[in-house]
């Protein structure tokens, strides 16, 4: 579904990342490990076209996406929830959400099933965006992206910032989503987590892919536990 | 100097009046700001495009100068979207100081472009309801400044409804609150920065309607003062506001009739940076400015 092969990543001229590949398949969530500073919002930003210079190659759902703008490649059927959220602080809750179907004008989904999801976004529906909560504020940001219909979603640590139980409930909700068919790809800190819900898993080191393999067995692997999860 | 009532309800309708065609012209600088982050230094040329289009077409039809509104606002909707895309485009993220330099360039392009095709002699019009006074709320008034207040409230009326009820008009604001956010939500964020600068000099060139059929004279380099006090009223109201742009336009045509009323008119134009400077000094971000960034 997702296939990046070789991409290496730049600003300016410091070279962040050195020829990474990975893949996501249909149906599949995937993490993506990294201490800070390793190169996961990079490798992200530059699936999106957000990163001026980039080299490789990137092939969502069959098509050439390396280097095609930002609002062209959320087109294609791949949304992203950002580090930062990005949310429209001045506009509702409701307004939000639709923004999210904009690329899809017409069959958005159903703010309704949204608000299923996400009992709480209901009840703050006429808020302003600006004024929620970390945890609320994260929920929206997911709500948006799943407003377009993708058939992937990235999101870019997405329990950053969150107390610990709201940090289980976000990525409950993200297994839920997988569980439904979306495929997944999920940048997260929180090892022992997103190992749990996860199929496969990457592990990226000063811009380099340096291990990869089945979930389960990473969370079992003694090095990983040593490196990442600290016994 | 003691200013009786009926004076004072005078002055602050005649100030509407004098706020309407600053507020055009600061809310398109407010416009073009939000969604592009640039400042156009050139807007007061637009206004004076504005006036020397109604101005070649009243000449020519001798049409109602209000009418003619239906050509200066689209022919400079035109001309700011070519202007964003031969001038703005591709200089986009670049650097702040290629987009000052670039809008400065533009303030002497067009006024000489405009100097060529219309000279540089001083123009005037004359609306046909000229001599026509009423009363509104007991307040004497010319017809002119009653419909350049109507016309006014229905241009902002309408820009309101575009940006609140359209699914156009909601992609602008959210490109203007967060463009990163616009981007990933598949809005083609360099489509926005064309309409907004369309919308903004058609706005410009609305004010330069009214700025001729209200009677005052213009040649090729009159924008720079109209445009001096558009941006004292977009710091009054806060970089970016549009309803500060409004009720900076408001503050200011009548503080610069009250002005008038008790200094004299020599102080008509120095007013507007007396308020500036005491806004600078009270609340550096505008009355309705962000507090950060
Ligand atoms: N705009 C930028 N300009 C220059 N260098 C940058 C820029 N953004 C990030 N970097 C550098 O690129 C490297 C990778 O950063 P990146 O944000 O991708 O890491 P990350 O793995 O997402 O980290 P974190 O866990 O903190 O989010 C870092 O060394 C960072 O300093
Ligand atoms: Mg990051």
């Amino acid at each position: 579904m997702l296939e990046v092969t070789n991409l290496n990543a730049f600003y300016s001229n410091l070279h962040i990342l050195w020829d990474v590949s990975l893949s996501v398949g249909e149906g599949e969530i995937v993490t993506l490990l990294g201490a800070n500073g390793a190169g996961k919002t990079t490798l992200v930003q530059s699936l999106f076209g957000f990163i001026p210079r980039i080299e490789g190659k990137v092939v969502f759902n069959g098509r050439d996406v390396t280097g095609m703008h930002p609002y062209d490649v959320v087109k294609e059927g791949l949304s992203l929830v950002p580090e930062k959220r990005e949310l429209f602080p001045k506009m509702t809750v409701a307004e939000n959400l639709e923004l999210g179907g904009y690329s899809r004008s017409g069959d958005a989904r159903d703010l309704e099933e949204i608000f299923e999801l996400f009992p709480v976004l209901q009840e703050r529906k006429t808020q302003l965006a600006g004024t929620l909560s970390g945890g609320e504020q994260q929920m929206l940001a997911i709500a948006r992206a799943l407003m377009a219909q993708p058939s992937m979603l990235i999101l870019d640590e997405p329990s950053l910032g969150l107390s610990p139980l709201l940090v289980g409930n976000v990525l409950d909700t993200v297994a839920r989503l997988n569980k439904d068919g979306l495929s997944i790809l999920l940048v997260e800190q929180n090892v022992e987590h997103a190992l749990e819900i996860s199929n496969r898993a990457y592990i990226l080191e000063n811009g380099r892919i340096i291990r990869e393999g089945d979930a389960q067995v990473l969370l079992h692997d003694d090095e990983i536990r040593t490196a990442y999860l600290g016994f | 100097m003691v200013v009786s009532p009926d004076i004072a309800l005078q002055v602050v309708i005649w100030g509407l009046y004098a706020g309407c065609i600053y507020i055009l012209l600061a809310t398109g600088l407010n416009l073009i700001f939000g969604v592009m982050k640039i400042v156009n230094f050139a807007h007061g040329e637009l206004l004076m495009l504005g006036a020397f289009v109604t101005f070649t077409f009243f000449t020519i039809s001798g049409f109602n100068p209000y009418v003619l509104l239906a050509a200066s606002v689209p022919i400079l909707i035109v001309l700011g979207v070519m202007i964003e895309r031969l001038c703005f485009r591709p200089i986009l993220g670049t650097g702040k100081l290629n987009e000052i330099f670039i809008s400065l360039g533009l303030i002497y392009i067009i006024q000489n472009a405009a100097a060529i095709i219309w000279t540089d002699e001083w123009r005037i019009i004359h609306s046909p309801y000229e001599s026509i006074t009423i009363s509104v709320f007991g307040v004497n008034m010319p017809l002119d400044y009653l419909i350049i207040i109507i016309t006014t409230i229905a241009i902002l009326v309408a820009l309101y409804l575009f940006l609140r009820k359209t699914t156009l008009g909601r992609a602008m604001r959210a490109t203007s609150q967060n463009r990163k956010g616009a981007m990933l939500m598949g809005i083609n964020v360099e489509r926005m920065d064309m309409i907004s600068f369309g919308i903004g000099a058609g706005l410009a060139g609305a004010a330069g309607t009214l700025w001729a059929v209200s009677g005052q004279v213009f040649n090729p380099y009159m924008g720079s003062l109209p445009a001096i006090k558009a941006f004292a009223i977009v710091i009054i109201g806060g970089l970016g506001s549009i309803p500060g742009a409004i009720i900076g336009g408001l503050i200011y045509g009548i503080a610069e009739n009250f002005a008038i009323f008790t200094l004299g008119g020599a102080w008509k134009d120095a007013i507007s940076f007396l308020i500036l400077i005491l806004v600078l000094i009270v609340r550096p971000t505008g009355i309705f400015g962000e507090s950060s960034e």
